[in-house]
């Protein structure tokens, strides 16, 4: 641990952040959940060896709360995983979210990590990156002179990279409410039954009429570099009709995309049959739900 | 079952379970003294390096350096060990694994020590690796400790009969090689000890110490002082498991002669990487079986070949490997043996004693292949198991037979199947072919068959393990322990031994015996401080041998003082000579007459004639002998027998194996505390389960890529279901009323009776623990090129 | 540094620190209260866990500066003097205590499930605790422990 000091920052509003975060340089950092951030400290990781100042963003009310604006629900970025699993309208609305959620970690990090948090540092491994892709959700990001909202999927640059310059911040999340026409479900594989690092994640939501595919949405988490939504796989099964052996035929597909876009690696001799395996037995659930 | 016991068998809170709830009892991070000084370890990225030079020439006019810490600072040996002196307490001319330490910085501010170590230049010579246990003995293999010779840790063997010649009469002959990995203890204390310098009167020591007097003669060699100026007292141990001894007796050491040298009490304390990087680990073993048989299933050879990893220091391996050799022919009667164990030195981390010490490993192997033999002949892993099972009278493989207790091997198993209903279960899930999935790499995009129907993708299965094991050390060596009674004249009493509480609920279990024998009850027993200057060695607090031999030393002591109060009883109240006292409930008993006394009114009166009601107990094992070089003799004075059947659920697109269900059957002997038998059972079924599905330490050119929480997985509140102990108390003339061992059966038999489990739901079987998503899927381990962690980015 | 000032285990208190220390140093360092331990320093195994705002938190992964303002109960805070908890006194019933290192820990995440969630089936004691390792005791008498006091509270 250093024994230089750190410096911590605890704006009370929006505009009192942004302006600290208007003249920021690398020394600075956000800190919410802090697990991510007090370990790095603790432990000297790079990322932090020249961080200064904290900027504590946990008592900002305009990036707290879950609301629905304009037939979107907008979730705080700094809402913690707790907090959002406590929702109804979570619960009800976005279940997917409520199923990645419910998966992280353990009760006392789920009670600190935030939303954001999870995405911001963009690792492969974040579990709430694919479903929030394939809810098509949007990221609402502010600096002191500017405000935008993106999609996730742009906001997402590259392993550990994102669009979001070091004075600007995550304000909410936004995601629109699915028609209810969809029906999904998140897949999470660990190596143990909790507070486990994903190996595989599957975010998957369909629109099926009369047992024709209207509408698929399908991301991956930790199988790829960054959690991505998988087009060329969404493009080949819209209007298909479905059945077992189309699942199987939809499944290797998926299997030779994520080789596309992965290549082989060390983890890819285990990873690349279960992704296959588990995509196709998570189809087959949802086929069966919406029966 | 002696049925007449009033406290021994029932459920009895832990006496130090106050303190412990309500965050009072203070484990050795929690002290602090006046003027402490914090010591911080320099090490170097390597496993094996010859030093060249240490530069501490930028930082050792640092203000926040008291002293610097290096092996000429060692008044005494500068070498040490539990077996072998082959372990240097600072490594000043080579490093042989990653945990070496070079030399140590002492100050007030750890964190600006963690700072400053990092500025010490060592200038080193990067030396040839031996990672693989199997190739440490080849020819050209470079030698890790040149002045042993060759990198051979020890060689046990144990022969009966003429295997050869078995083989040629079995009718049927079965060889595989089974592996297991490299564990780490995982005690959620990390290790923490501090030094204090008492002038004159040597130093005093107050650590996570799982061996008080061990520590204290390896401190004592290592500063150069007579063991009566080492004092040690042990701190609440936050978990052991085996796994406190050789670090924490060197950690000790280097404590303590940095105190000598700053003249300020000294703390070290590990954070978690540097707990699995430096400690000693579980042994992995490489086991060769080959075994004959006959049509009906009796087993007529074995031939048995296993090399364990050592790891960079002889430690414990000449023990835990000789419990291995005696034991790995399981709990069967075979004639004719072969058994040949070799302990290797490598660059690995060094291993030494776990729970389980040498056991696991051929349990492991053994009982996988029982089962394998059962399936050969189309009969039943149960009778496989009862053809050739030990009982009253046998034989075993070291030629000892087995008397003087009840050989319950055959009732432990019945009693198990029969809760289990293993073998209706055994007959549905058994597969005739296997069911996992081949995949050819090459082409990794599935085929149609390859897809698994959904309800298939979870397959159940059932499976079961035995064993016998020896109680406490056998023949390792001395085996001898004490326990101190102290009457007071209210009735109240001191009890302390000279075994260690590690977690496991060894004071209570003392307390219950000695209460049982005064006839009062265990909260009237004040357990006092653990601390070597107060009690005599009684050895180690290893080898689940302190509730038979501390067990017995304290029923000793406590009829030593209840005899003595009869005396008196008898003469104060005109009791005739024929007449038998008694004490119960606190109160005092002639057969006679009746009720006499209260137990204090005794207590008190004898005090007021002067008679003494202190004294030390003291239990000295029964004799047994071993023959080294015949592989022969009786190597345990007593053994205990269990069986676990295990339940388990394979999710075959994955590779996840859920644990519904383990029914553990043990006989332990006489169970003391009821609460604290079936806590061991929980405990120790939930490590077997770690050791079977996730647990395993891997490296990297020597390096450690598990060096916490996060990559190194134990078993969470949530990965295994239910957990049934069941006791058969089997009756044994030795220890406190027949109370034998219990700690670590429990974890021995769980990984062998998973694996037999996943064999009885997939149809395959798996040969290399652990049982994680990559072996189940594949048959094999995969790990990344490249030592790279979540917490240390 | 700076001056915090936070409720803890029911008592207002000041505190001059640096600002960037742990909140588990600044309880174990700072106010003696040695109860709450160290076992990982990463957030998985649970030893350090506290109470913040009625909701367990690992305190190695919050600063000091973090608490200003909050209310902090450890396990110092969680007996009435020598008196315990039902939930403690369910502990020493059950068995669920070994080597007590991760008992502290484990205590703070049962009382807070149990302040949340009265009647908790046993899948969400598992969960409430699956982020407090502990190698001793299998967790089986622990979570015996949980529901047994949940029951009685319950009749309460």
């Amino acid at each position: 641990m250093r024994s230089t000091t750190i410096e911590i920052l605890f704006p009370r509003n929006l505009s009192e952040a942004l302006s600290i975060f208007s003249d920021a340089k690398e020394n600075l950092k956000i800190i919410a959940g802090g697990t991510d951030v007090v370990t790095g400290i603790q432990q000297e990781s790079k990322r932090f060896i020249d961080t200064e100042v904290l900027v504590d963003i946990n008592r900002i009310p305009e990036i707290k709360g879950i609301e629905v604006r304009k037939k979107k629900i907008s979730v705080g970025a700094a809402e913690t995983f707790s907090d959002i699993l406590r929702n109804n309208l979570i619960q009800n609305e976005l279940p997917l979210l409520w199923k990645a959620c419910s998966s992280i970690g353990s009760v006392q990090i789920r009670n600190r990590a935030t939303i954001a948090g999870n995405f911001v540092n963009n690792a492969p491994c974040a579990d709430t990156v694919p479903v929030l892709l394939v809810y098509n959700a949007t990221v609402e990001i502010e600096s002191l002179s500017s405000k935008r909202e993106i999609s996730l999927q742009e906001f997402l640059q590259g392993p550990y990279k994102t669009q979001l310059n070091v004075n600007e911040i995550v304000t909410r999340i936004n995601i629109p409410i699915p028609s209810k026409t969809f029906v999904g479900d998140f897949y999470k594989l660990g190596r143990r039954r909790a507070v486990s690092i994903s190996r595989i994640t599957l975010a998957v939501l369909m629109d099926m009429r009369g047992g024709i595919i209207d509408e698929i949405r399908i991301a991956s988490g930790a199988v790829t570099p960054i959690g991505a939504r998988l087009t060329g796989l969404e493009k080949f099964a819209e209007g298909k009709e479905v059945n077992d052996r189309f699942f199987k035929t939809l499944a290797s597909k998926m299997g030779e995309e994520i080789i596309k876009i992965t290549g082989l690696r060390w983890s890819s001799e285990y990873k690349l049959p279960v992704v296959q395996q588990m995509f196709y037995q998570l189809l087959k659930s949802i086929e069966q739900r919406s029966l | 079952m002696n049925k007449e016991f009033s406290v021994v068998g029932k459920r009895v809170i832990r006496e130090d379970g106050f303190d412990k709830i309500t965050g009072r009892a203070k484990f050795a991070d929690d002290y602090k003294f006046d003027g402490m000084l914090y010591a911080v370890m320099l090490r170097i990225p390597s496993a094996h390096a010859k030093i060249n030079s240490i530069d501490f020439s930028e930082i050792e006019n640092n203000e926040a350096i008291s002293a610097i810490i290096t092996s000429a600072d060692v008044p005494g040996i500068k070498k040490t060990g539990l077996i072998k002196n082959d372990q240097p307490i600072f490594c000043d001319e080579k490093v042989v694994t990653p945990g070496d330490v070079l030399a140590m910085l002492v100050g007030n501010s750890e964190n600006e020590l963690r700072n400053l170590v990092k500025k010490a230049k060592v200038d080193y010579t990067e030396l040839p690796l031996i990672t693989d246990p199997a190739k440490a003995l080849d020819q050209e293999a470079i030698l890790i400790h040149p002045d042993n010779g060759s990198n051979l840790i020890v060689n046990h063997h144990v022969k009966k009969g003429d295997v050869e010649k078995g083989f040629e009469k079995s009718d049927h002959i079965l060889e595989q090689t089974y592996t297991t990995p490299l564990i780490e203890h995982a005690y959620i204390e990390p290790e923490a000890v501090t030094a204090i310098p008492l002038g004159f009167n040597g130093v005093k020591i107050i650590g996570s110490i799982q061996n008080p007097f061990t520590a204290r003669r390896i401190v004592a060699a290592v500063i150069n002082l007579p063991l009566d100026k080492v004092q040690i007292i042990q701190a609440h141990l936050g978990g052991s498991f085996g796994g406190k001894d050789d670090t924490m007796c060197i950690l000790s050491a280097r404590a303590a002669v940095a105190a000598l040298k700053a003249n300020c009490p000294v703390k070290i304390r590990y954070t978690r990487e540097e707990s699995i990087l430096e400690s000693y680990k579980r042994h992995p073993y490489i086991m060769n079986y080959k075994v004959g048989f006959s049509n009906s299933g009796k087993i007529i050879a074995m031939k048995i070949n296993i090399i364990a990893d050592g790891g960079a220091y002889a430690s414990m391996s000449p023990f835990v490997t000789w419990r291995s050799v005696v034991q790995a022919t399981g709990p069967y009667e075979i004639e004719n043996v072969h058994t040949e164990v070799r302990a290797v030195y490598t660059n690995n981390p060094y291993t030494g004693a776990m729970r389980g010490f040498g056991s696991p490993q051929p349990i492991f192997a053994n009982e996988s292949l029982m089962d394998e033999i059962a399936i050969h002949l189309g009969i039943s892993p149960v009778e496989i198991r009862k053809v050739n099972a030990l009982k009253n009278g046998s034989i075993t493989a070291t030629g000892q037979k087995l008397e003087n207790h009840d050989v319950n091997l055959i009732q432990v198993l019945d009693k198990a199947i029969y809760a289990a209903d293993f073998q209706n279960k055994w007959r549905a899930n058994k597969k005739e072919k296997p069911l996992t999935k081949e995949f050819d790499f090459n082409n990794p995009v599935l085929q149609d068959y390859q897809y698994v129907e959904p309800d298939k993708l979870i397959q159940k299965g059932i499976g079961l393990a035995v064993s016998y094991r020896g109680c406490s050390l056998g023949a390792e060596g001395i085996d001898t322990a004490s326990a101190y009674l102290s009457i007071q004249n209210d009735g109240t009493v001191y009890l302390l031994s000279g075994l260690a509480e590690n977690g496991q609920g060894m004071r209570t279990t003392f307390a219950i015996i000695a209460a049982e024998a005064l006839g009062i009850l265990p909260e009237q027993i004040f357990y006092l401080e653990t601390d070597t200057s107060r009690i005599p060695d009684s050895g180690p607090t290893v080898a689940s041998r302190s509730t038979l031999m501390g067990g017995g030393a304290v029923r000793n002591a406590a009829e030593i003082l209840s005899g003595r109060l009869k005396k008196i009883v008898k003469e104060e109240f005109k009791l005739s000579e024929e007449d038998v006292v008694s004490f119960r409930e606190n109160l005092v008993f002639s057969r006679k007459k009746g009720l006499t006394a209260k137990f204090s009114e005794v207590c008190k009166l004898a005090y007021s004639l002067g008679i003494n009601l202190a004294t030390i107990g003291y239990y000295k094992s029964p004799s047994v002998h071993w023959d080294e070089k015949s592989g022969h003799g009786d190597a345990y004075f007593t053994y205990v027998y269990g069986c676990q059947v295990a339940e388990v659920s394979v999710n075959i697109g994955t590779g996840e194996v859920y644990v519904n269900k383990i029914t553990a059957v043990h006989d332990p002997g006489t169970v003391i505390n009821k609460l604290g038998a079936e806590g061991q059972v929980y405990g120790g079924v939930t490590q077997g389960a770690g050791y079977a599905l996730f647990e395993g330490i891997t490296t990297e050119k020597g390096l450690i890529r598990e060096l916490n929480f996060d990559q190194y997985l134990i078993p969470t509140s949530k990965d295994i279901d239910v957990i049934k102990p069941v006791f058969v108390e089997g009756k044994d003339s030795y220890g406190a009323w027949g109370a034998k061992s219990l700690g670590e059966p429990t974890l021995e038999l769980t990984a062998a009776a998973i694996s037999n489990a996943v064999r009885n739901a997939v149809g395959k079987r798996f040969f290399n623990l652990p049982l994680n998503l990559e072996e189940i899927v594949l048959g094999k381990k995969l790990c990344p090129q490249e030592v790279k962690r979540g917490s240390l980015q | 540094m700076i001056t915090l000032k936070f409720i803890l285990n029911g008592k207002e208190v000041s505190i001059t620190t640096e600002p960037h220390i742990r909140l588990l140093d600044l309880l174990r360092d700072k106010f003696d209260l040695t109860g709450t331990k160290e076992g990982c320093g990463v957030g998985e195994c649970g030893a350090c866990t506290v109470l913040m705002n009625g909701r367990a938190v690992n305190s190695c992964l919050a600063l000091a500066a973090q608490v200003e303002g909050y209310e902090i109960v450890t396990i110092e805070g969680i007996s009435n003097g020598d008196v315990l908890s039902p939930l403690q006194k369910n502990f020493l019933l059950h068995g669920a205590v070994q080597c007590g290192f991760c008992t502290p820990g484990m205590v703070l995440s049962a009382a807070a499930l149990l302040d949340q969630t009265p009647n908790p089936t046993e899948e969400e004691i598992k969960d409430a605790i699956a982020g407090n390792l502990c190698r001793c005791t299998g967790y089986k008498q622990i979570v015996d422990a949980i529901k047994e006091t949940a029951k009685e509270l319950q009749v309460k």
